[in-house]
């Protein structure tokens, strides 16, 4: 048998692709609670809806915070990563997530409780700007980041970023509404249509994702190979696929007619844990590179 | 402007791990963290078959996407060209572990310098040398900086028993390096990842 069928190298001594492991599941919570959490914001800023601003400036800032600084090695000196915005998208997000901090709250403030706050309207126009400027970013800077990290073939496309801000958006709307349902509240019109169209919209980026792989460097199409045959295929298909955009959209259509409440959680469920198996599934079936000679290729065609 | 790197004759290696340990000996790294290490691989079919050895270490890459990574510029460029990382300034984000396509990146786990490769506590010598490190942070290949220093080649170089890794200044015109890699057409490891490695590879 030849060895370029052991493709998974079984230790550091060995040849073959390396996964990743340098990013586990604390910085996937992480990356998924910012963009559920951006995306929240963002959809309940835009719309005027406080509970939702407030729910998703919490995901933000104390889910994806707390996982980021549980992650760290030294977390004592994370604001020492804001040193470099010019060249690292961790600075750049460290940045924006202060700016989101302090113009989230006030945003906040300013809607649900306007006597504890003055602002001219200059001043609060500016605020509402950066407070979404700021959400927007939180929500797809991470797929920057992961574009940024030359090491992993699979991550390094624009795709990734829109990819994550799709999921971003379609997080945040799909909360944004049941938050709503379980307030009573009529959702603005075109918010669940709009639903329906990112959750196809993802379908396809999905797609193009993995044909855009399947035509990229060895690593990248070995990552492809394993998320659609391999060892996280189930997980892609049943998962991502099925629960996550599928089951989504069959659920919300579903509950567009029938007005039956259980609805509202099982959209909610499915969404949620599509949208966290796609980034867990991301980070976890990345691969490094072969280091092969050129001359063990030449070897291997005895 | 000097640019320091290697270039490793594939000819001359006989795959005895010597420069591993040698390595490991002159960076006292821990437990399971090699700078140095020889990818070994068997290649062909009964009866036609051999084994190829690829000695591996940091590529010093001249685009080094671990310094680029680096939020807190704690993995910088010396002038000399080595890949540095000052561990009183890194966070252990392991955006470098995941920007080195070569894997040649290593974090200290916690409690990774409590023990020894013995099993009984940390040996002398370790207790030298891991006061060197910090848990929660990246260490890499610093190409030896301190024997360069001193004017000294690396260990993993004086170590080799067959002179299959040779250590010079990629900037040396018509150098050894650079001539081995005209002569010979030398190549680096995963070209399509565009880093500029500083270590090349001639062919067994």
């Amino acid at each position: 048998m030849a060895s370029q069928e052991l493709l998974i190298a079984p230790h550091r001594f060995a040849v073959g692709y390396f996964r990743q492991t340098f990013w586990n599941w604390l910085i996937g919570t992480a990356f998924f609670l910012g963009g559920v959490g951006g995306g929240l914001f963002l959809v309940s800023l835009l719309t005027r809806h406080v509970a939702g601003m407030i729910a998703g400036f919490l995901i933000v800032v104390v889910g994806k915070n707390t996982a980021h600084l549980l992650f760290l090695g030294r977390p004592e000196r994370f604001l020492a990563a804001a040193r470099r915005p010019d060249r690292s998208w961790i600075a750049r997000g460290i940045w924006a997530m202060g700016v989101f901090m302090v113009t989230g709250f006030v945003t906040i403030l300013l809607q649900a409780h306007s006597a504890l706050i003055h602002l001219s309207e200059p001043a609060a126009d500016a605020n509402f700007t950066l407070a979404a400027a700021s959400a927007l970013f939180i929500a797809c800077y991470d797929g920057f980041l992961m574009r940024s990290s030359a090491g992993v073939a699979f991550w390094r496309t624009l795709l990734l970023p829109l990819l994550l801000f799709m999921y971003a958006s379609l997080g945040g709307i799909t909360l944004s509404l049941t938050l709503r349902e379980l307030h009573g509240e009529i959702p603005p019109a075109g918010l669940k249509s709009l639903e329906h169209g990112l959750i196809v919209a993802n379908f396809f980026l999905l797609a193009i994702y993995l044909y855009r792989m399947s035509r990229s460097l060895p690593a990248a199409r070995e990552t492809m190979r394993e998320l659609v045959r391999g060892s996280y295929a189930r997980a892609f298909w049943g998962l991502v696929l099925l629960m996550g955009l599928v089951a989504t959209l069959l659920f919300s259509l579903l509950h567009s007619t029938l007005h039956v409440s259980v609805f509202v959680g099982l959209i909610a469920g499915c969404e949620l844990l599509g949208d966290f198996s796609m980034m867990m599934l991301m980070l976890k079936s990345g691969l490094f590179g072969q280091q092969i000679a050129p001359t063990n290729n030449r070897a291997t065609a005895f | 402007m000097a640019r320091l790197g290697m270039v490793i004759d594939l000819k001359r290696c006989i795959g005895c791990n010597a420069c591993t340990i040698a390595c490991k000996q002159e960076n006292g790294t821990p437990e399971g963290i090699h700078y140095a290490r020889v990818v070994t691989q068997e290649v062909g079919t009964y009866p036609q078959t051999k084994r190829t050895f690829l000695p591996t270490l940091c590529n010093h890459c001249t685009d080094a996407p671990c310094a680029m990574a680096c939020p807190t510029g704690a993995t910088y460029i010396r002038p000399d060209g080595i890949v540095m990382v000052n561990h009183k300034l890194c966070i252990g984000c392991r955006a470098c572990n995941v920007a080195c396509p070569y894997m040649n990146r290593h974090f200290i786990e916690r409690g990774l310098l409590k023990h020894g490769y013995s099993g009984n506590g940390i040996s002398p010598l370790e207790a030298i040398k891991f006061a060197d490190f910090d848990e929660g942070t990246n260490i890499k290949c610093t190409l030896c900086a301190h024997r360069v220093d001193q004017g000294l080649e690396p260990a993993c170089v004086v170590t080799c028993p067959t002179d299959a890794r040779i250590f010079g200044d990629w900037e040396e015109e018509n150098g050894k390096l650079q001539r081995l890699v005209k002569e010979r057409n030398g190549w680096a490891l995963l070209p399509e990842y565009e880093t500029k490695p500083n270590v090349y590879y001639l062919d067994a």
